[in-house]
């Protein structure tokens, strides 16, 4: 079965290489006015809007889009024009980094406290269940019996 | 009906006063009387707000417009079906729709418990009740009051949105305040453990069905949130991470994580005190949740009006937050326990993970929401955090979350063999890579899309391999025949494969907003009578306009014809409504919906000389985020519905 896994594994890469991708997407109307809020809807996401102020937003983003300007150069006139807060997404520097980085250096705070408490609780179960008497300590059980009791026991499991 | 409305709502404020008074009597004197007399009085409390909001529903069907909060969401044209339903489409509606309902769940926990003797518990059970419905019922009557009246009847109402007329956002709402409210019940006993320093499990056993039918309640509240979006505001998509939304959202995680690791304290008796904090955090974001709607402190569309409600509930929240975080420093000892676990390689050490994931997911949620706050405090400017701030950020916490997701029930409880680990691996592991390599050569290349399908499969796989192993162990116990003894599997263990189903509805979920958000096809076109536009495999043609008069809405609809490789294969009617008492129009998305794709059509424009402007989507796999739902919420039921011997016992 291992050699299935790396089988399948390695068709997957090659498959990866050789065979042509699907052609990219060319850039959509919705996909940059996921960027804006509406300057005339304070608060208003571009893709929910629909009043004038948003239909002339959307009308230059097509217009823009026409003449072949990426989504970073449609977002960044509209910047320029209305400021900063016209987009739906904190530019990513100065002060605003700290959105970005914070919840990964959450994460990794959290993972690594996990990481020590499973350690410390692992450690501790594993000296309760030394045998105090290593004369007293059961006999190994035969790869069989071990795999039933296991699989009977996970039989057993009723929660999640 | 207006004075019966008050005097409900005040007399319900005076008796849960009363049962507070009477409950911390009952503490003083050791005396159970008048703990008794107590639970009375939250009975009283139901009556009465059950009292108030029968007056509230009768004013909205009336048409009593001298009602303040009547004449802002109703008119005469509404339906009847939105009258009555309108009660909750505010602020103050929604207030008393809280209290009523904790009004109703604190007597049903007084029936419940009607045959077990009162303990120390128990008046700090109803106390903590008491004392949530009894701010909810102060906010009722001194801030903001249904029943106000204008002093002069108008001709009519203002009318209710057009937006909230329809049956999704009839449904999201309450379903919604019902999962917030739910998780009052076990935050109550939660703080009754603490206070009498009974902190075993068996506050989270008595618990269980209220913490599941809660998380179901804001599942389901979530889910038609997503879905009211979808068919209702027009743009194609079902979650834009407003505010309220993520305030929804972020409770859910947190009650997530609880579920999860409520099992381990009950089969393992560790991580009381991080139960208990994840419960007090549930409920102090559900809370906050409501206050979030209500404040106007965030820009949001489900900002139904800034009021001076904000204080109140920052002062209810510090109060509680404060009170449990000093509660458990207080039963800390008593809550701490010699954590031993086997091995690393346990279920318990992977729902810990699982935690840590679902808590930072929630962290990113909430830290992103409030971040505007943050920085107009810090720099001055008031940056704003929509959805590519987060899709960027809990994109790949997601994916790890559902690579937990899948490893979590292959991996035993207490300690798992590397033998045990590679026998239950393999098959999900290869039919993962068939699944991602199968997707490769039909093209698929986005990263994000190529790792959420292949976990998906992954996930998916171990479910099955699981339920296929324990339907096949009982066909060789029992002789029975694969339908039977799949059926008795499920039923007779149907904690555990509830669960399961809750995890598929997941992936179903995965595959759903993958589909849709990574292969998604737009187009807008203005079409004269005749013309067609073309999208994707599809062909739509623009054959007929008709206007006609429904219920308190003027129809404006443009016929779409739908055509598959020259072959018509059905009919899209996109609308624009003109309700009664609205200001501007409305689009109405006209939706073809199979199981494969979604057509998607709204009309933005009409112009004078008949031409009509359209915007098409096709989304992919779309519909697959609502069977996700429904299947996790069967799932969600199916774990709760009693053993027989449970419902038997008296």
């Amino acid at each position: 079965m291992t050699r299935n896994v790396v089988w399948f594994a390695a068709l997957w890469l090659l498959a990866a290489t050789i065979i042509p991708a699907r052609p990219a997407l060319a850039l959509t109307e919705t996909e940059v006015a996921e960027g804006l809020l509406c300057y005339a809807c304070p608060g208003e996401p571009l893709t929910a809007d629909r009043c004038r102020g948003g239909d002339q937003m959307r009308a230059t983003i097509r217009r823009m889009i026409a003449e072949g300007k990426t989504k970073q150069e449609i977002l960044s006139y509209f910047a320029q024009e209305f400021g900063e807060d016209i987009l739906t997404y904190p530019p990513k520097r100065g002060f605003n980094l700290v959105a970005y980085v914070g919840p990964f250096v959450g994460l990794l705070v959290g993972a690594a406290v996990a990481a020590v408490v499973v350690r410390r609780w692992s450690s501790a179960g594993r000296r309760r269940s030394e045998p105090r008497d290593p004369g007293s300590a059961p006999s190994r059980l035969d790869e069989k019996t071990r795999r039933r009791i296991e699989e009977e026991l996970s039989h057993l499991d009723e929660e999640a | 009906m207006v004075t019966f409305g008050n005097l409900s709502q005040f007399g319900a404020l005076a008796f849960s006063l009363l049962a507070m008074v009477l409950l911390v009597t009952g503490v003083v004197r050791n005396d159970l009387r008048w703990v008794r007399a107590g639970k009375r009085s939250l009975v009283g409390v139901a009556v009465l707000a059950t009292g108030a909001s029968v007056a509230l529903g009768y004013l909205f069907l009336t048409d009593a417009f001298q009602v303040e909060y009547v004449a802002s969401y109703s008119d005469r044209a509404l339906p009847v079906f939105y009258k009555a339903t309108a009660f909750w489409a505010g602020q103050k509606g929604s207030l008393l729709f809280w209290a009523w309902v904790l009004s109703l769940f604190s007597a049903l926990v007084i029936h419940n418990n009607r045959r077990e003797p009162d303990t120390r518990a128990t008046p700090y059970v109803y106390l903590v009740l008491a004392g949530t419905l009894a701010f909810f019922l102060f906010l009722l009557c001194a801030v903001t009051n249904p029943f106000e009246t204008l002093g002069f009847v108008p001709r009519d109402g203002q009318g209710l949105n057009p937006m909230l007329q329809n049956p999704g956002m009839v449904f999201h709402p309450p379903t919604l305040f019902l999962g917030y409210i739910g998780f009052t019940i076990p935050f109550a006993y939660a703080v009754a453990a603490m206070v009498t320093g009974s902190t075993d499990a068996s506050w989270i056993r008595k618990t269980r069905a209220w913490n599941v039918l809660s998380w179901i309640f804001l599942t389901v509240g979530i889910i038609l949130g997503g879905q009211w979006a979808y068919v209702e505001l027009g743009w194609g998509g079902y979650w834009a991470w407003d505010p309220v939304e993520n305030a929804s959202f972020i409770p859910w995680l947190t009650s997530t994580a609880f579920i999860h690791t409520a099992i381990i304290q009950e089969r393992r008796g560790i991580m009381k005190v991080w139960n208990m904090s994840l419960i007090l955090l549930t409920f102090v974001l559900c809370i906050f949740g409501t206050y979030l709607v209500r404040s106007g402190v965030l820009q949001s569309v489900h900002d139904f009006g800034a009021t001076g409600l904000g204080g109140y509930f920052l002062v209810f929240i510090a109060v509680t937050l404060l009170g449990g975080i000093y509660l458990i420093a207080e039963s800390y000892g008593e809550l701490k326990t010699p954590g031993a676990l086997e091995s690393y390689l346990s279920r318990e050490s992977t729902f810990l993970f699982n935690n840590v994931i679902l808590l930072a997911l929630a962290f990113a949620t909430f830290f992103g929401t409030v971040f505007p706050l943050i920085s107009e405090a810090v720099t001055g400017n008031k940056v704003t955090v929509g959805p590519p701030f987060f899709n960027m950020v809990n994109t790949p916490l997601f994916l790890v979350l559902l690579l937990i997701t899948g490893v979590c029930p292959l991996i035993g409880w207490r300690k798992a063999s590397p033998a045990n680990l590679r026998r239950n691996f393999l098959r999900p592991a290869v039919a993962a890579l068939v699944a991602g390599g199968a997707l490769v050569a039909l093209g698929v290349r986005e990263p994000y899309a190529l790792v959420a399908f292949t976990l998906a499969g992954f996930v998916a796989a171990t479910i099955v391999q699981e339920f296929v192993t324990a339907v096949g162990s009982r066909r060789k116990l029992t002789g029975e025949s694969s339908l039977i003894a799949g059926f008795r599997v499920l039923w007779r263990m149907r904690r555990r494969y509830g669960g399961h189903l809750v995890h598929l509805g997941l992936v179903l979920i995965v595959v759903g907003i993958t589909g849709s958000s990574a292969y998604k096809l737009e187009t807008q076109a203005t079409l004269a009578r005749g013309e067609a536009l073309h999208i994707g495999r599809y062909e739509l043609k623009y054959e007929d306009f008709k206007t006609y008069q429904k219920f308190n809405r003027t129809v404006y609809a443009a016929v779409l014809g739908v055509y598959n490789g020259g072959e018509r294969i059905g009919q899209l009617d996109a609308e624009r409504r003109y309700y009664v008492n609205a200001r501007q129009p409305t689009t109405e998305v006209a939706l073809r919906s199979t199981l494969v794709e979604d057509l998607y059509v709204t009309m933005p424009g009409i112009g004078r000389t008949g031409e009509i402007t359209l915007k098409v989507a096709v989304n992919p796999l779309l519909i697959w985020i609502w069977i996700g739902g429904g299947v996790m919420v069967l799932g969600g039921v199916l774990a709760i519905i009693p053993s027989r011997k449970k419902r038997r016992a008296p």
